[in-house]
């Protein structure tokens, strides 16, 4: 990356240089990174998700400070935050808000993929890295969960854990495994509280650094679906591509500024979030003697959590709800259409991407609902649809009847 | 293929009716709550709400997680007035507000343990406790029951109250209470209600400000 017509430079910027590869690393993730020129809304989320990954850090840094995970002390430590500390609440709430606008912005990030195809030849690894980044979100919020140790904290570990019992043979030994105790108890927070500090976001941030670092690689996608790399001007850059710095530095900034807007006004306004992002019920202390009578799943679980108790038996279910999420790491193989991008193809995957939306967000509100046998019901009704989607996509995007289309981005 | 379109048929059939037999689930038998309809920015009411809870509630309850020095700043009352109105100054200002019952008394007088009032209207809402304390009832033999909570162990506190006061002012005094434990619940609401629409505000001018600087140098950009 560098450039001949350069003069020797006796700043300490140039020793550096010389040393560790500023320069060249600015230039080949940011400075000279072409992306396409036609990103629309749906390619903000990227940037907006890592923004929330810092606020996610730096927040949990300071809650850190001041958070004792100890069984006792706990509850208390969580109140002393919100009451005591200088701006605990605000540190708090930006956090528990932070964990709910996550998944939001990473669901949005994924609908993106599936609509303009983004998971398709050369970018499988981006889309499995992707997932595992999900998957490994989902882990972190499920053990920061836990942390406040209230009620709901503690009965829905108990539920999830208890889940890895239903595995046939090592279950019982893998839950005590996981649980280091034969409840869930001071052990298991502690352990948890490990893992969510330290294990978990170290796989973040290493798992992130490798979706950018393989995206970088293959290049961006776009709302076409067209390589931009096919056409090249003279200086072997891509005509359709522009500089990541600084048209998409300033086009980023204008959507996270809007996100910010809409976060700061849940944060300031609605840190419940209507009982979705904090629950009523987990500002009573965890008690393991005191069963509440609806427990239920935060928001982003949902979906999985209404798919578990559609299947009648508890290990068919736990295996389902697994399934239901290993199958999106498939999606390179399973959707045999060349053509990328919505806008171009058959009518077939229009109605099966919308019977999928449809079907995660029905099971997203059942999820929420009391069982009962008639949610039950709905709820085996949508499991279907949704895995309908990946059974049906496999013989219909092979022959789908797709529209022309176009050389360059439009 | 006719096959086909009878079993779709009766599949949306099938879904129409387990939609409408979970709609008519949801609307089961619930208690309906009476409108508390207090204000957390009525300082007035919050420190008789503070004084009602002193003398009504505190010989059994405690808020453990305020600081009488916390209530006297939101409140506008000075460490010295708060720990003077509040336990006749038998507390430091930094101390958390605590009953002077003991747990054994508790459990003697009234079988379990009297829950700590600090979440109450984070967990239940402040309509709840405002019906809740407002839900007492005599039958003709003269015992007290609830209507919120059925066979609740807590005595008819209020009743001397509501013997010698007003409709208005009985309205009125058990408003204070809530409102007073709808700020123990969260005590920085307003402090996040009057900072919030700053900062939202801020954010509107750089949203404006982005948006003209992304404009500017997208005009390079020909689509």
């Amino acid at each position: 990356m560098s450039s001949p017509e350069k003069k020797p430079d006796s700043s300490l910027y140039a020793w550096v240089d010389a040393r560790f590869p500023v320069t060249s690393t600015w230039n080949k993730h940011i400075g000279e990174y072409y992306a396409p020129k036609n990103f629309n809304f749906w390619y903000l989320f990227g940037s907006i998700a890592l923004l929330v990954l810092v606020n996610q850090f730096v927040t949990g840094i300071w809650l850190t400070m001041s958070y004792k995970p100890d069984a006792l002390e706990a509850f208390n430590s969580v109140e002393y935050i919100m009451r005591d500390v200088q701006w605990g609440w605000l540190i708090r709430y930006m956090h528990s808000t932070g964990a709910s606008a996550f998944f939001i912005v990473i669901y949005l990030h994924m609908m993106r993929a599936l609509l303009y195809g983004s998971y398709k030849k050369p970018r499988e690894l981006v889309w499995i890295i992707g997932m595992l980044i999900f998957v490994v979100l989902m882990a972190e919020a499920f053990m920061g969960y836990i942390l406040p140790w209230g009620q709901m904290s503690y009965w829905g570990a108990q539920v999830i854990i208890s889940l890895f019992g239903a595995i046939p043979l090592i279950g019982p030994d893998l839950a005590l495994w996981i649980r280091g105790d034969f409840i869930i108890s001071d052990v298991t927070l502690n352990r948890f509280f490990a893992l969510h500090v330290i294990a978990l976001p170290l796989a973040l941030i290493i798992l992130v650094f490798m979706h950018i670092v393989a995206l970088h690689e293959v290049g961006s996608n776009n709302p076409d679906g067209v390589e931009i790399k096919q056409y090249k001007n003279e200086q072997g850059l891509p005509i359709d591509g522009i500089k990541f710095h600084p048209y998409y530095s300033v086009k980023d900034l204008v959507g996270v500024v809007g996100f910010l807007f809409i976060f700061v006004f849940i944060v300031f306004y609605m840190p419940e979030g209507g009982g979705y992002f904090l629950k009523g019920s987990n500002f009573v202390p965890a008690n393991p003697l005191v069963t509440p009578e609806h427990i239920m799943p935060v928001w982003y679980f949902a979906p999985y959590y209404a798919i578990l108790m559609a299947v009648p038996d508890k290990f068919l279910g736990v295996l389902a709800m697994g399934t239901a999420i290993a199958v999106l790491f498939t999606m390179p193989w399973l959707d045999r259409c060349k053509v990328k991008s919505i806008r171009y193809r058959g009518l077939s995957y229009k109605l099966l991407l919308t019977m999928l939306v449809v079907s995660f967000c029905a099971l997203g509100w059942l999820g929420t609902l009391p069982a009962t046998p008639e949610s039950t019901q709905l709820s085996r009704v949508f499991t279907i649809t949704y895995f309908a989607f990946f059974l049906i996509l496999p013989f219909t995007s092979a022959r789908e009847r797709t529209k022309p289309v176009p050389e360059r981005v439009t | 293929m006719k096959n086909l379109s009878n079993r779709f048929t009766l599949f949306s059939l099938f879904l129409v009716m387990i939609t409408f037999s979970v709609t008519t689930q949801a609307a089961g038998p619930k208690i309906s709550l009476d409108d508390a309809n207090n204000d957390l920015r009525d300082v007035q009411s919050l420190q008789r709400g503070a004084m009602l809870f002193t003398n009504y509630c505190m010989a059994c309850h405690s808020v453990k997680y305020m600081r009488y020095n916390r209530i006297a700043r939101d409140l506008g009352w000075t460490d010295e007035e708060v720990v003077k109105k509040m336990s006749r100054g038998l507390s430091r200002p930094v101390d958390y507000v605590m009953t002077s019952m003991s747990e054994q008394v508790q459990l003697a007088a009234f079988g379990t343990l009297v829950p700590d009032l600090s979440l109450t209207s984070r967990v239940k809402g402040t309509d709840y406790i405002f019906t809740f304390i407002r839900g007492f009832e005599q039958d003709e033999e003269g015992n007290w029951d609830n209507a919120v909570i059925k066979g609740t162990s807590m005595p008819n506190v209020l009743a001397g109250l509501k013997k010698t006061s007003t409709e208005e002012e009985y309205d009125q005094a058990t408003r204070d209470i809530s409102n007073f434990l709808e700020y123990v619940g969260d005590p920085s609401k307003i402090k996040r209600w009057d900072l919030g629409w700053k900062v939202m505000l801020f954010l509107f001018v750089l949203f404006v400000l982005a948006y003209l600087l992304k404009r500017e140098y997208w005009r390079d950009i020909k689509s």
